[in-house]
């Protein structure tokens, strides 16, 4: 309880342990609680903040030239034929359509309210003027997709000092095909002469007053629109509260648009995680990596640290979700890419020279992107024997091979479902 | 100087007395020389200013130590012309000193040459016990068996290429354009009379009549020369790969002390540090990226002068082709003469066109010089060169390129309303307004390369990625981009950074551009707009 | 005659001296989440991003000068926002100490002055004797005037007491009924405890100057204090910044603390649950909403979670689950005030207003009647915001709260309780 300056080791026990706090690992959490499974969630929650909002399945297939996909339960069933050693392929539609639904149930009940995920993408609005497809969103952008969809009377709201985000451009690149859009410009109240971060400006609209006065200046310059965008600025903690506040008082239907980091509906997702899971029974060691896991027949240790000294986790399996580059589940060495915390083969091209095209930003990906790890058909790592690293150990997210999640639309899709089987066979191994 | 807005024949004629062909140092210099003459030109680049070797070099304003080796001629003109311009341009100079070091096992025999052969250029060159060396920079590694200061600067290529275009607009209303190249020319009685150009930008041809035609083209001058029906302009081309570190390593430029080889030199560019170089013989002027293995070889060459160049985090690698003036065959490419050749091209026939190339970066004033003695005298024109004695003059938008001058100027301005775009190298909206408001000639609208060029705007660690996104919804806000065009732009600036990012890809650059091309593909869709282009596998 | 400059520091080479490999400002991805936490940004054009790119970019003087270092309070949020764990704030603590003692803030230097002035380290100067006066007086008074406590004890100078309590100057300075509260508590779980007549005090202001010779000399008076005494357990009073200055010095200048460094709040937690403090929210019959301010220096800084967990077990068991509602964001995530660093001290009320806005809007979206907090900056800050922007919100310590559930409450112990509050008699239940 109380310390010197010595550390003070603590350790805890858990039946499952999540390692990474990305989408995979929040989502691993989840299934655990939900088959009451004790889990613990450890892991660098900083880049949670990094995702847009959009959850995305499958927004292109790759092996048709990146087409864009309107039915992503169909592109995934057809995975199996087309690119067979795609994690996806493996998983049932229909699993994968559980671990969506009840991913999206849990976090909308956390304060984060998100559409269901339907038959079909929904096309939503980027901050530059493009759109996306995807299969669900926040409600709160969901009036976007409606009134990209029908052509509807819509003003895109930017504000004096939010960089990277124009209405004037939206309009341009969207107007086109949409001639009832058009753009406006709110000087926030409060806010004259600085740089707006959209975090700032969506904490303060959580107080009522606040609210008012934004209302106001909307209200100027909002016309007879039937829908009004602006950059994801609707509230941080109750983000529908928000929306629904503003939208009383100001009588039409909102909705929001992710911005460049840093974006609103990441920081969203991390407070959640932090505020919520520990509520609802994860044992979450957040903002700390785990640095060293060691398996042995009984179980599973797993270090961390944090302020006060080293932190044991004795676990019966774990689930590691550590992540890509960003996150550090994969480091980029000069000649090869490691896995870093069991060194795990890592599937990848064999020089440097053949990580990337010779063209960035163009339809075709980079084949550094499909490097990772292997698995089996019970999402447990494989050795470099080809057979699995250990009984416990199991692994989900984007850290697999042979996906490009960047092309493809499709990383909070694997994320999700990939932790979904992942957690469905390490819940087999401890009878739950 | 007049613009024909009829045109003849449906293509519009620029008119002027000299048609300066290339726009890197010597073409932007040739242009002021002219200038200071009281003679009007006009400057084209199919590109933009500094394409090609200007733009792709350490930045070393050499004390001319470099050569007293292999090439004592050369050696000389450095020193005397990098006293000129350090005199005439300091701001496009950092005046940082220089040492050359060897390390355990490099040749003995070589560095007992070296003070004698400084000395014999009337070099500065003053041994330093190794202790000294690593106490003036303590990056240097502890195996230094030899170590010698030198007079080395660095020089702003670019900046130094805005300030020559900016007062020779300002003398005499000389102009530049971008994007502009040449197609053919129309030749009559031993005389070419037009260029026929197309301009890029607009998707045009353009005509320009001069009196006088330079071809300043630098690694191009052989293919200008050949347009112009003349074949005796022999060029080589030779490509250098360099890389560009994150951080700043040393104050001073490093130069390793041994006979010229690859990853000799590392040289300080303001905020970061340049490293290099190579130089492979190729076939191939254009489209010339740095590959794998060039980078690697930099690497593994440089590390034992400075140890931590192994490690340390690089965000931007470059290629470009070294033009050298053919004289004898084989042997390494350094050996060939650097010293340059002014080809009157009498004795093909023509009388009113010149080829200048080879030469190095830091002699540019004096091949310029030579360049405009010779067309003056053709037009009968007896003004002296006065680039010798004429400081170059200060640009309101070409000051941007320095690194960190942007942020000093911002800071103090202290201006809450001015708000900071490019993150990374803290560039205002200021300054993207005065570049953008100068632009080059006929270019009503620039491209985020283009303002880049003229800026520090995406040379910081994110390559463009964020800044891009701020700077294009900037030009929409400004009613400056209007259309899909800015997006376009933003992609193609992306792909243009890219160039210089392939090759240095691992470490904590991978994490940066795995979160930029998460953000282009998967928030912005860029991946996907304009997209039936051809794979360049 | 010179004036007085501020050397110019090199902080590419700081940086690379003071943060961990691998966690650089080469590992910056220049992404702005930090900045965009940061209540300070926009101060001075300044946030945390720009202050890493200023360093790279070698903008030396106006690092070494730039006034926002003393507007930065050091509460490490950027840190923990950042994916790469990148700790800005270490460089602008040597910044502080960088600049000549003439040219720092006034407010801050004089209460370091005050602090080395006696054997007390108290930055308002009250030397030891007057201390143990102001105590025995205060002591006398609450025997003479509250029956229940007419044996009660405050402790000066006990060898060998198991718990040795420091005490914030404010307290005896200009409000010594309000160090009553936490006598009486003591009183009741029967703790074993002692005030020190030397290195009594709590509060550390050359810490926030950035002297850090003056800091350690501070906390080596109270560590030998303790040391004298033979205390097991050095506990922190209701004070954010007492608690870090000493647990993070002794472990800096590695000093020999023969005690183990806790703080109020855990034992408050643990005396509720041993039954020895058996408070309840009956009192609470108008159904007050309280929120809970978590300070930087305990929870981000410190311990973290757990302590914020305990409080929150404290809150609740005071004032019903129901009436209680969280700060967003809140635990190692919270807003810092703008109380800390110095910042009540420095002169800058623009400033520390414009820093303390974020606060006042996160307290303004619970509705709460009141915010406790176990800091006395963090007290004063949002004090002061709250008349400042207009908020109806009153802040109280713990003490005050646990006495008034206990029906303990002394009438001079209500200065900061709300006029609801301040006449509400509860009936007595120890």
């Amino acid at each position: 309880m109380s310390t010197t300056m010595k550390q003070e080791e603590r350790a805890f026990e858990t039946e499952m342990a999540v390692v990474g706090t990305g989408i995979a690992g929040v989502a691993a959490s989840i299934f655990a609680l939900n088959r009451g499974i004790s889990v613990s969630l450890a892991g660098n929650t900083g880049s949670l903040a990094y995702t847009t909002g959009y959850l995305d399945l499958m927004g292109s297939f790759e092996k048709k030239n990146f087409a864009h996909v309107d039915d992503p339960w169909q592109a995934v069933a057809a995975l199996a034929v087309e690119d067979p050693d795609h994690p996806l392929a493996a998983i049932d539609v229909a699993d994968i359509k559980t671990a969506f639904t009840d991913f999206v149930a849990f976090i909308s009940a956390c304060g984060i309210a998100y559409t269901h995920p339907a038959e079909e993408n929904l096309t939503a609005m980027s901050p530059v003027g493009t759109v996306k497809k995807t299969l669900c969103v926040p409600k709160t952008m969901m009036a976007g997709v409606t009134a990209y969809a029908e052509k509807s009377r819509c003003v895109i709201i930017d504000f004096r000092g939010l960089r990277g985000f124009s209405g004037a451009q939206i309009v341009a690149n969207l107007g086109p095909d949409w001639p009832q859009l058009r753009h406006e410009r709110i000087t926030v109240p409060g806010m004259l002469h600085t740089e707006i971060y959209p975090e700032v400006l969506a904490r303060t609209l959580e107080v009522p007053d606040n609210r008012e006065v934004f209302a106001e200046a909307v209200k100027r310059v909002a016309g007879d629109a039937e829908a009004i965008g602006m950059p994801a600025v609707l509230g941080m903690h109750d983000p529908d509260k928000t929306r629904a506040e503003l939208e009383r008082l100001i009588g039409v239907p909102l909705f929001e648009i992710p911005t460049m980091p840093p974006s609103v509906p990441g920081i969203r997702l991390r407070e959640m995680v932090e505020q919520y899971f520990p509520q609802k029974g994860v044992t979450l060691i957040p903002q700390q990596k785990v640095t060293k896991i060691a398996l042995s027949d009984d179980a599973a240790v797993l270090h961390t640290a944090d302020n006060y000294g080293p932190i044991r986790i004795v676990a019966k399996t774990v689930v590691l979700a550590t992540g890509r580059f960003i996150s550090g589940g994969l480091e980029a060495e000069v000649e090869r890419i490691r896995e870093p915390l069991l060194d795990l083969p890592v599937t990848q091209p064999e020089t440097r020279d053949q990580w990337y095209r010779q063209q960035y930003m163009g339809r075709i990906g980079h084949d550094v992107h499909k490097a990772g790890i292997e698995v089996d058909g019970s999402f447990r790592p494989l050795a470099g024997t080809g057979k699995p690293a250990h009984e416990r150990l199991f692994a989900a997210g984007i850290l697999l091979a042979h996906q490009d999640w960047i092309r493809s639309r499709s990383g909070a899709g694997i994320a999700i479902a990939t932790a979904y089987k992942a957690v469905e066979a390490a819940a087999q191994l401890l009878g739950k | 100087m007049t613009n024909d807005s009829h045109p003849e024949g449906g293509m519009e004629t620029l008119t002027t007395r000299v048609l300066v062909i290339g726009g890197g140092a010597t073409g932007t210099g040739i242009m002021r020389d002219l200038a200071l003459r009281g003679i009007h030109a006009i400057l084209i680049d199919k590109k933009d200013l500094c394409a090609g070797a200007s733009g792709g070099n350490h930045g070393l304003l050499h004390s001319g130590a470099r050569y007293v080796y292999s090439d004592p001629h050369s050696a000389k003109e450095c020193r005397e012309e990098g006293d000129l311009l350090k005199r005439l341009a300091p701001q496009c100079i950092e005046d940082t000193g220089g040492l050359f070091v060897a390390v355990k096992g490099d040749d003995e025999s070589f560095i007992e040459k070296f003070p004698e052969l400084c000395a014999a250029a009337s070099i500065d060159c003053e041994k330093i016990s190794v202790e000294r060396a690593r106490e003036l920079e303590p990056c240097l590694s502890e195996d230094l068996i030899a170590s010698y200061r030198v007079p080395d600067a660095t020089i702003d290529p670019f900046r130094l290429a805005l300030e020559q275009v900016n007062h020779a607009r300002t003398i005499n209303n000389s102009l530049y354009y971008s994007h502009t190249g040449v197609d053919r020319f129309e030749v009559e009685n031993g005389r070419i009379v037009a260029a026929v150009c197309t301009d890029f930008a607009h998707d045009r041809n353009i005509r320009i009549v001069a009196e006088q035609y330079i071809n300043a083209s630098g690694a191009w001058a052989m293919n200008i020369a050949r347009m112009a029906g003349c074949a005796d302009v022999n060029v080589l081309y030779s490509k250098g790969t360099l890389l560009i570190t994150n951080d700043r390593i040393a104050k001073m430029v490093i130069n390793r002390l041994r006979p010229p080889g690859d990853g000799d030199i590392l040289v300080p560019g303001g905020t970061v540090s340049v490293l290099g170089t190579t130089s492979v013989r190729t076939e191939q002027l254009e489209n010339v990226r740095p590959t794998v293995a060039e980078v690697n070889l930099n690497i593994k060459e440089g590390s034992p002068m400075v140890p931590e160049l192994a490690n340390t985090r690089y965000i931007r690698a470059f290629s470009r082709i070294r033009p050298l003036v053919q004289s004898g065959d084989g042997g390494d490419d350094r050996d060939v003469a650097r010293s340059f050749s002014l080809v009157d091209h009498e004795d093909q026939g023509l009388g009113n066109f010149c080829t200048i190339t080879g030469g190095k970066l830091t002699t540019f004033r004096l091949m310029a010089e030579k360049t405009v003695d010779l067309v003056a005298a053709r037009m009968g024109i007896d003004a002296p060169c006065k680039t010798k004695t004429e400081p170059l003059s200060y640009g309101k938008s070409s000051r941007w390129t320095e690194p960190g001058a942007a942020p000093r100027v911002w800071y103090k301005a202290n201006n809450p309303d001015d708000y900071i775009l490019c993150e990374c190298e803290m560039v205002p909206q200021s300054a993207i307004d005065d570049i953008v408001d100068a632009p080059p000639e006929g270019e009503e609208v620039m491209t985020l390369e283009a303002i880049a060029l003229r800026s520090r705007a995406g040379k910081g660690p994110c390559q463009g990625s964020f800044c891009s996104m701020r700077i294009a919804s900037y030009l929409y806000d400004r009613g400056y981009y209007r259309d899909r065009s800015g997006l376009q732009h933003m992609k193609g600036f992306l792909n243009e950074r890219f160039k210089g990012l392939r090759s240095i890809i691992w470490g904590q650059q991978m994490a940066q551009m795995e979160l930029a091309e998460a953000l282009h593909c998967g928030l912005l869709g860029l991946d996907q707009i304009d997209s039936e282009e051809v794979d360049n596998a | 005659m010179s004036e007085p400059s501020i050397p110019i520091i090199d902080f590419k080479e700081l940086a690379h001296s003071l943060l961990p490999e691998g966690v650089s400002f080469d590992a910056c991805l220049t992404c702005g989440l930090c900045s965009s936490g940061c209540p300070a940004a926009g101060l001075e054009n300044m946030d945390p991003r720009k202050f890493i790119r200023m360093a790279m970019l070698g903008m030396n003087e106006e690092l070494s000068t730039t006034p926002w270092v003393w507007m930065c309070t050091q509460c490490r949020r950027c840190r923990h926002v950042c994916p790469m764990n990148i700790d800005i704030s270490l460089l602008v603590h040597h910044a502080r100490g960088n600049w000549p003692t003439e040219l720092k803030p006034r407010g801050i230097v004089r209460s370091c002055e005050l602090a080395r002035s006696t054997d007390s380290t108290s930055a308002m100067g009250l030397p030891p004797e007057d201390f143990t006066f102001v105590v025995e007086d205060v002591l006398e008074e609450v025997r003479e005037y509250q029956p229940r406590f007419k044996t009660m004890q405050a402790p000066m100078d006990k060898q060998g007491a198991f718990f040795f309590v420091n005490q914030n100057s404010r307290e005896p300075m200009s409000e010594p009924d309000e160090m009553v509260p936490l006598w009486k508590i003591f009183d009741l779980v029967g703790a074993d405890w002692t005030y020190s007549s030397k290195g009594w005090a709590a509060e550390n202001f050359c810490m926030f100057s950035g002297d850090e010779s003056a800091w350690y000399e501070v906390i080596k008076q109270r560590v030998d204090a303790v040391n004298d005494l033979g205390c097991r357990v050095w506990l922190n009073t209701e004070c954010g910044h007492s608690y870090y200055t000493m647990w993070n010095a002794v472990n800096r200048f590695g000093m020999e603390a023969n005690f183990s460094i806790s703080n109020l709040i855990t034992y408050y937690a643990q005396w509720i649950r041993e039954g020895k403090l058996p408070v309840n929210a009956d009192w609470n019959t108008m159904n007050l909403k309280f929120t809970v301010q978590d300070p930087c220096m305990i929870v981000r800084k410190a311990y973290g979670e757990s302590v914020a967990d305990d409080m929150r077990y404290v809150v609740e068991q005071l004032v019903g689950e129901e009436n209680f509602i969280d700060m967003q964001p809140n635990r190692s995530a919270n807003y810092c005030c703008g109380g800390g660093g110095g910042f009540l001290q420095a002169g800058m009320t623009e400033q520390r207003r414009y820093y303390g806005k974020r606060k006042f809007d996160q307290i303004a979206a619970t509705q709460a009647d009141y915010v406790l907090t176990p800091c006395h900056n963090c007290h004063s800050q949002m004090e002061d915001i709250g008349h400042h922007y207009g908020g109806s919100y009153q802040v109280v310590h713990f003490w005050t709260l646990i006495c008034l559930s206990l029906g303990i409450l002394g009438e001079n112990e209500r200065m900061y309780l709300g006029p609801e509050l301040a006449q509400l008699d509860v009936p007595c239940r120890v």
